[in-house]
């Protein structure tokens, strides 16, 4: 996984009925773009550091790169 | 109060490569009910005693099958040096009961949601006791000294 400061985290509703989270990228902790990444949740307005698992996207914010070697 | 002075419990750690069988016999041998699942020292999941009851022998996953098959991902963790209100925040905007703790992207310990209630009630009961001395005692240290005696 490959994100950069202001890029955008979502993670889909695991169940029926419960909402996708959304966060942004304020701190990329890993090496080259790699997890983990402090994200500020939408719905909290805190932060939290979070090594994504494979039910989570990035979607990368305009001007940003989208990989490492580009 | 910072994390790192809070009395945290030392990180139970198995690799993503180890099995099923061997992740329980881990939690048997170290007397914990999850694991941390590392790539390297990197945390990548967390499996615990339920899981490996409701995705492993339900779904008949086979216990010589790869513990990351179970694990939860998306690690909710904190920094060592973050402040224990930051860790309650933590447990309050996500559905988590054990949180990581992390110096930079290496584990370092593990505290639970029990760990923190536990402090805050032996805190309370602290507040408590000062507080039950100033109602049964309201003018202790109001009371004059000892008068000096004059010659």
């Amino acid at each position: 996984m490959f994100a950069n400061v202001g890029d955008e985290l979502i993670i889909e509703g695991h169940r029926v009925g419960e909402p996708r989270r959304v966060g942004k990228v304020e701190e990329v902790r890993g090496d080259e773009g790699g997890p983990p990444y402090l994200v500020k949740w939408d719905d909290t307005g805190r932060s939290t550091l979070l090594f994504p698992g494979a039910d989570c996207r990035i979607e990368h914010a305009a001007g940003t790169t989208t990989r490492k070697d580009s | 109060m910072k994390i790192s002075d809070f009395a945290l419990r030392e990180p139970v750690v198995i690799g993503s490569d180890a099995t099923v069988a061997e992740t329980a016999v881990l939690m048997r041998t170290s007397g914990v009910g999850s694991v941390i699942i590392v790539d390297g020292q990197a945390p990548v999941g967390i499996v615990t005693d339920r899981d490996l009851v409701t995705r492993g022998l339900a779904e008949h996953y086979p216990t010589d099958g790869r513990i990351d098959g179970l694990m939860s991902t998306g690690l909710i963790a904190i920094d060592a040096h973050r402040d224990l209100e930051d860790l309650v925040h933590v447990f309050r905007d996500h559905a988590v009961r054990r949180v990581p703790i992390v110096d930079h992207d290496r584990v370092v310990g593990i505290v639970s949601l029990d760990d923190v209630m536990v402090f805050a009630t032996e805190e309370l009961s602290s507040v408590a006791r000062v507080l039950a001395g100033q109602i049964m005692f309201p003018h202790a240290s109001d009371e004059p000294k000892t008068p000096v005696p004059t010659t």
